[in-house]
This record gives C-alpha cells, sequence and structure tokens, in this order.
C-alpha cells in the first residue's frame, strides 16, 4: 500500500514537472504561431506548394469593435473557410480591457496573432519592437483600391502598410440640443461654419445655470481623468495649428506659442466656472452620466455612436425602463465641431483603428502572408465592414462596404450625418514619416511629462506658463533646442 | 569494523526513503527554478540589454544609469517611502488594536470578525477600487465629500489633486486589507499561556501594565514579521496607483512599482524596468536588512 502511494505520488510529481516544462518549451516552438500552422503547413514554409494552396491558419485576436461584432465570428470563420477552403480563420475574441495586454504579452513572447484590431496609433510602437507584418507585396492592387486612400494612410509607417483600416472615428464634441437653443446658440450654423474660442466660450458661459438646489450646470465638461486627459489636450491643439506633435520637418510642435495659447484658454473656461473645478477627476462615463442628466450642455469627448446611445436612452425613459440611466432626461445629441484657437484652421481628430498584421519570431513566407491579408480583406470589407460600421453609426471606408451598406438603414440624424461628414474631411492626414524612435520618444514625453501637467494644470496647481516651461525642457531635453519649433 | 555497516546503512537511505524524498521536493525545485530563480536570472540578464522579442542588443550598465539620472525615479521612490511610512506603522497599530479587541470574544464571534476583517483581503482589487472611486467622488455628491460637508467643509477633488491624492491612497490602506495581520496578531496573542495573565492579575496589574509587560514582548516576533513584510509589500505596491491614479496627478502618485510596470508594458523598455526592478529588490533588501539587524536583535523566536 505505501509502496503503491510512493509510486502513484512520484508519478504525480514527475507530470507536474513535465507538464510545467513542456509548457515552457512549446512557447518557444510556437515562436511564430502564424507561419506554422497547426493544420500542418510546417513544412510548406519553403515556398514550394504556393499554387496548390496548402492548408494555413490564420489567427485574429478581435475586441468588440461593435455591440453584435463578437456574435458574428463564428459565421465570420465560416464565411472564410467557405471562400478559401484551404484556409482556416481562428478568431479569439478579447475585451477591450484585455486587448492590449494579451496582444502585448503574445508580442514580447513573440508569439503574437496574425492580425489584432488595434489603434493606428499603435503601429509605430510594434514597427520598432520589429513585430509587424509588412504586407505591402501582398495585398493585391484591386484590395488597396477598395480602401479610402486617406485612412489607409492610418495604417502605414515608412514605406511600408501593416494592415487595413476599419473605420475613422472623428473625435468631437456634442450639445443637448434644447439647452444650445435656450443658450441661443445656432447649432446648424456651428456645425456647418464651426467657431471660434471666443465665440464657444460665451456660448459655454451662457450654458452654466445655477439650479434652485445649489447644484451647477455646467457649460462643458470633457472626461479628463486618466487616459481621456490625453485626448482634451490633443482635440484642442489639432485646432490650435498643430495637427501633429510634429511639423512636417519632424521638430517637437508643442513647444510652440500656440500651445500656450491653448494651455491658457483650458485654464480660463475652468476660471470663468464654465467646466467644473472638479474636471481633473472626471472620467468618461461620469461626463457622459452628467450630460445624460443634464447637467452638462456640451460634452466632450463626443464619437457619432453617441447619438445613438442617447436615442437608446430616450427610448427607455419613453417607455417608462428601469434600465435608462439613473435621474436621465430626453435628450437630443448634436455633433458639434472644436472650436479653433488663436485663428488657425479646423482639423479633426481622428481615430483610425483597424485589422493590424503581426509577425512571428520566423520570417513569415510569402504564402502565409498572402494568406494573411486575405484573411484581413475579408474581415474589413465588403458586409463584414458595412455592418460594423454601421451600427457604430460610422461611414464606410471601402467601396465593397459602401455597396454592401446601400441596403442597410441607419437612424441617423441628418444634421449630424453632415457634420460628422465634413469633420471627416477636416481629419488631421495620417503620418507615417514620423521615425518611429521620435514617435517613441513621443509616447513617453506625453506619458511623463505632458498628461502629468496637464492633471496638475486643471486641478489649478500650476499655471499654464510654468505647464509650458516643464514642457519646453522637457522637450528641448528629448529632442534638443533644434528638434523642436521655436517661434 | 565499525565502519562498512554504515557505509551500507546511508546506500540503503538514498536507495530507499531518500530517493523518494528527492524525487517529491523535485516538484518545488521545479517550479522555484522556473518561476522564481529563472526570472531574476533573465532579468538581470536583460537589464544589461535593449530588449526586443526579436533580438536584444547587449548596452552595458545604460539601464541603470538612466535610471539613476531619471527624475521621475527618483520621484516614485520618494512617493513610495512617504506611502510606506504612513500606512505600513498605522496598519500595525489598527491590526493590533483589533486583534486585542476580538481577542476576549466568544470563540464564534472571533472567527466572525475574522472573517469579516479578511473579507476584503478576499475581494477583487479591481472590485474594491471601483467602490473607492466612488466614495472619493470629486463632485459635491460622492460620499467622502457628503461626509466633510457635515462639517462645513467644500467638496474636493480627492484623486485629482496632488494635495490629497497620496492621502487618499493612504486613507484606503488605513481602511482595508489588515485582515492577514489580524489573523496573525490573534494567533499569536491566543499562544500567550494564561499563567502570565494570572500572575499579573495576582501583582495587580492594570490592562495597560499587562498589555506594556507581557502582551508587547510576546508579541515582538509576530510584530517584526508583520512589519518586515508589510515593508516589503508597501514598497512593492502597484495596484491602488494603478486603478485609482494612474500615478497622477502630476505623478503624484507613481510609485516605483507603477513606474515599472509603465516601462515595461507601456514603452516595451524591458531593460530599464529590469534594472529598476533590481534597484528595488536591492532597497528592499537593505531596509529589511536594516529591520532585522536593529528591530530583531532582542527577538526570541
Amino acid at each position: 500500500m505505501k509502496k503503491k502511494a510512493h509510486v502513484l505520488a512520484s508519478i504525480l510529481a514527475l507530470s507536474v514537472s513535465m507538464t510545467a516544462l513542456a509548457a515552457c518549451s512549446s512557447n518557444n516552438d510556437n515562436g511564430n504561431s502564424g507561419s506554422a500552422s497547426p493544420s500542418g503547413s510546417a513544412g510548406s514554409s519553403g515556398s514550394a506548394s504556393a499554387s496548390t494552396g496548402a492548408k494555413d491558419t490564420i489567427t485574429a485576436l478581435l475586441p468588440p469593435v461593435s455591440a453584435n461584432f463578437q456574435n458574428n465570428f463564428e459565421q465570420m470563420e465560416k464565411d472564410f473557410n467557405a471562400m478559401y477552403p484551404n484556409l482556416t480563420l481562428k478568431i479569439e475574441p478579447a475585451s477591450w480591457e484585455d486587448m492590449t495586454q494579451k496582444l502585448d504579452t503574445q508580442v514580447n513572447a513573440g508569439s503574437p496573432p496574425d492580425i489584432a484590431f488595434i489603434g493606428s496609433d499603435g503601429i509605430s510602437k510594434y514597427v520598432q519592437q520589429g513585430m509587424l507584418m509588412d504586407i505591402s507585396s501582398a495585398a493585391t492592387p484591386d484590395m488597396i483600391a477598395d480602401y479610402d486612400p486617406a485612412p489607409l494612410g492610418y495604417m502605414k509607417n515608412g514605406d511600408g502598410l501593416y494592415g487595413f483600416p476599419a473605420y475613422v472615428s472623428v473625435q468631437s464634441i456634442g450639445g443637448n440640443k434644447k439647452m444650445l437653443e435656450d443658450a441661443g446658440v445656432d447649432w446648424k450654423s456651428v456645425q456647418k461654419n464651426g467657431w471660434t474660442y471666443d465665440e464657444f466660450r460665451q456660448a459655454i458661459q451662457k450654458g452654466t445655470v445655477k439650479n434652485g438646489d445649489g447644484s451647477t450646470r455646467y457649460g462643458f465638461v470633457f472626461a479628463t481623468s486618466g487616459v481621456t486627459s490625453k485626448d482634451y489636450l490633443n482635440i484642442l491643439v489639432k485646432n490650435a495649428g498643430m495637427p501633429n506633435a510634429f511639423t512636417t520637418d519632424h521638430k517637437f510642435a508643442y513647444t510652440s506659442k500656440n500651445f500656450l495659447e491653448v494651455l491658457k484658454d483650458i485654464r480660463q473656461m475652468i476660471d470663468d466656472g464654465s467646466m467644473p473645478k472638479e474636471i481633473s477627476s472626471i472620467d468618461a462615463g461620469k461626463r457622459w452620466n452628467m450630460f445624460l442628466t443634464g447637467q452638462t450642455m456640451i460634452t466632450g469627448k463626443g464619437l457619432a455612436t453617441f447619438e445613438n446611445s442617447a436615442k437608446q436612452n430616450n427610448a427607455k425613459l419613453k417607455a417608462n425602463d428601469g434600465s435608462a440611466v439613473a435621474g436621465s432626461i430626453p435628450v437630443d445629441y448634436v455633433v458639434l465641431p472644436v472650436p479653433t484657437f488663436a485663428g488657425q484652421p479646423a482639423v479633426s481628430q481622428a481615430a483610425v483603428d483597424g485589422y493590424v498584421t503581426f509577425r512571428g519570431k520566423k520570417e513569415p513566407t510569402e504564402e502565409h502572408k498572402a494568406n494573411v491579408v486575405k484573411a484581413a480583406y475579408f474581415l474589413d470589407s465588403g458586409k463584414n465592414m458595412a455592418q460594423t460600421n454601421n451600427e457604430l453609426f460610422l461611414g464606410q471606408i471601402t467601396k465593397s462596404a459602401r455597396d454592401a451598406a446601400a441596403s442597410m438603414t441607419t437612424d441617423r440624424d441628418p444634421d449630424n450625418l453632415a457634420a460628422e461628414t465634413l469633420l471627416e474631411s477636416k481629419a488631421a492626414p495620417a503620418r507615417p514619416d514620423i521615425p518611429t524612435d521620435l514617435g517613441a520618444k513621443e509616447i513617453k514625453l506625453e506619458d511623463e511629462v505632458i498628461v502629468p501637467k496637464f492633471q496638475a494644470l486643471l486641478a489649478g496647481e500650476i499655471s499654464p506658463q510654468d505647464m509650458y516651461d516643464a514642457v519646453k525642457k522637457a522637450a528641448i531635453d528629448t529632442y534638443g533646442a533644434d528638434g523642436v519649433v521655436q517661434d | 569494523m565499525a565502519q562498512p555497516p554504515r557505509i551500507t546503512t546511508r546506500k540503503r537511505k538514498i536507495k530507499g526513503d531518500g530517493a523518494w524524498a528527492y524525487a517529491f521536493i523535485a516538484v518545488a525545485l521545479v517550479v522555484y527554478a522556473m518561476f522564481t530563480a529563472y526570472p531574476v536570472v533573465s532579468a538581470f540578464i536583460i537589464s544589461f540589454q535593449d530588449y526586443k522579442p526579436l533580438g536584444s542588443t547587449f548596452i552595458g550598465l545604460d539601464n541603470y544609469k538612466d535610471t539613476f539620472g531619471d527624475s521621475l525615479f527618483w520621484k516614485s521612490v520618494r512617493n513610495t517611502v512617504v506611502y510606506t511610512v504612513l500606512t505600513v506603522p498605522v496598519a500595525l497599530i489598527l491590526s493590533f488594536a483589533v486583534s486585542i479587541l476580538i481577542l476576549p470574544l466568544k470563540k464564534w464571534l472571533q472567527t466572525t470578525f475574522k472573517a469579516v476583517y479578511y473579507l476584503p483581503v478576499v475581494a477583487s482589487g479591481v472590485a474594491m477600487s471601483v467602490v473607492w472611486l466612488w466614495i472619493f467622488d470629486p463632485l459635491p455628491s460622492g460620499i467622502l465629500n457628503q461626509f466633510i460637508g457635515w462639517f462645513g467643509m467644500d467638496n474636493r477633488n480627492w484623486l485629482g489633486t496632488s494635495a490629497t491624492s497620496m492621502f487618499s491612497l493612504v486613507l484606503m490602506a488605513w481602511l482595508s486589507s489588515h485582515g492577514t495581520s489580524i489573523i496573525i496578531y490573534l494567533a499569536a496573542l491566543l499562544g500567550i499561556d494564561n499563567s502570565y495573565y494570572e500572575a499579573a492579575d495576582l501583582d495587580g496589574a492594570s490592562f495597560f501594565q499587562k498589555l506594556r509587560y507581557i502582551v508587547i514582548p510576546f508579541l515582538k516576533p509576530t510584530t517584526l514579521f508583520l512589519f518586515v513584510t508589510g515593508i516589503i509589500g508597501s514598497f512593492q505596491v502597484f495596484q491602488n496607483a494603478y486603478l485609482m491614479t494612474g500615478g497622477g496627478p502630476d505623478n503624484a502618485t507613481t510609485m516605483v512599482g507603477l513606474l515599472i510596470f509603465n516601462n515595461a508594458f507601456k514603452y516595451f523598455e524591458f531593460g530599464k524596468a529590469a534594472a529598476q526592478s533590481l534597484i528595488l529588490a536591492l532597497i528592499i533588501a537593505i531596509v529589511s536588512f536594516v529591520q532585522f539587524k536593529f528591530a530583531g536583535k532582542d527577538v526570541e523566536y
């Protein structure tokens, strides 16, 4: 009996050790999950069977891009396999929260998925890691021609193309129609002609009202807590003559005097009382709640899909549905442009997300590249793109999706649609020319100096001049005096 | 004549139970080697490299030089020290006081309180942070703001200003997560023989005298243990700052743990992160050594 227990225990011990070891070693073996596929294309990594259509598996890590997106995965996999019988598309769903962490872990282990849905602003980071797959040679001219050139530019870095764009989401601001009209704001004219900071300041001052119970209805609330503080500043500076952190001759732009002007105006709106003094702690969820509950006239940032969210809540209120936001009121969401600063032209902040293509430790074969491109294009064109973008109230950016969307209906407000289209036409152009090392330094400068100082500025702890000086000093330390704008 | 039998005994031992013993500790050894020893050695090597998944380059001591010349690193060390100084001693006093209060209770009530105090340890840190974010809501309607409103004070932007953000994290630490310390203290308190209290009673000792001359000296090893592990844990603090403030505002709550995390997983500077984590390990080792050297002198185990 005792002997049996010994044997059993040692078998158990051995298997635990072996499992652990096997787990580690298999990780190394699958270094490039893409090219050496489980379906047996490992042998084909030479190039011999390209024309015969050897079996291959393409993996994709995808977040819930739209409400129904992840429900369609099974169908997408089937459709893809029906279209290319030798290819298998394996989609791994991930929540938005897990997306970056999962992807980064896989990238740093040298075994990322073939395709991941991420923001185009992440491309430079992964290019610098050497983990993105350039598909410029594998994407067919037909595919390239299907995409609008402007968003496609966002997927480029240097000469390389690292995936296909899914949509252009303009980040702007949005208003409560009734409150805007009560404050005497001609919102239709603003949608068409834009507004200057002074006009905007007057509007939000008029929109700020002291309620009977001592609380305040604010003219303007922009989420600035945590990561969203980046958005606020980035969206505003675009309209102050700085469409990008770097000028066309690759000088860091946020040392310009216009940057200081924007900082002064940001502080002024808080000091006016048009924005809450606690603005630095208001996050995205809170400010949307404030908008729906009538505590704000204008909210930021505003996305196209907010019109839909507001409409859904209105419908719940009408139906006396208990799941409507507590204390909310019916709201007509109006898309508004961001005001311009220092007499500069309007430039919209556009978030271009898309299907980015990764590579593993081993150099991918041309055949595998072509297969990955087929999968990315399949996910990101025609019916699939049309459905997703329609759900998000976003425009289609491929001809094939526009054709597919023609038969789909959306409940979009025509004024908002026109305003959104106008904003899209003014989107900041893509900047694939910015070298990855400059880009990486900028991300760090932004995270370690600009955002922290901006938080302090919003909290009233430092003056606009203090922040400007701190950013300028850090920028000169990073890029040298010749590497920054001095005006 | 006496030696040969001894050799045979040894041989038999290695063959029998000895061999089994080695087989069993192999599990722990393999797990230790893989998940502790290997990562430490690997981190040491990476700290001299510019890490890239497809091939790192050796850059000597650059990561260490960068770290020592980085004002944000020193600011994060300062923040971590401030956090530690404010939280660890108070946490010890609070858990000691709670344990003393629980001790005289009946067994079932003791267990109930232990469970209640241990609950936050089991609860997810993320869920706890959400609750605390709610408490620290900056608007006048926020829970803590309503509370201070009763005393006629204006609402505060708890997590959004440098003046109160660190205090808010400290307050959060003060009011949660004492469960482990309370359980350890209680176990130690129950280990003190009743005869000491009886003798003290005969001498007419008061409650505080018993505390001063019996309880505190007997609990010294426990206190030292909790103090050392508390400081180690506090130096590695990451979750609160990450979830509550993200290190802001103006890096007022950026702790070393958060900085290392950012360098590694936000900027992919694994070399620098590895260097910083080794420096942190060294700082913790020195602090622990000093604690044992001075506080552990007259501790009998």
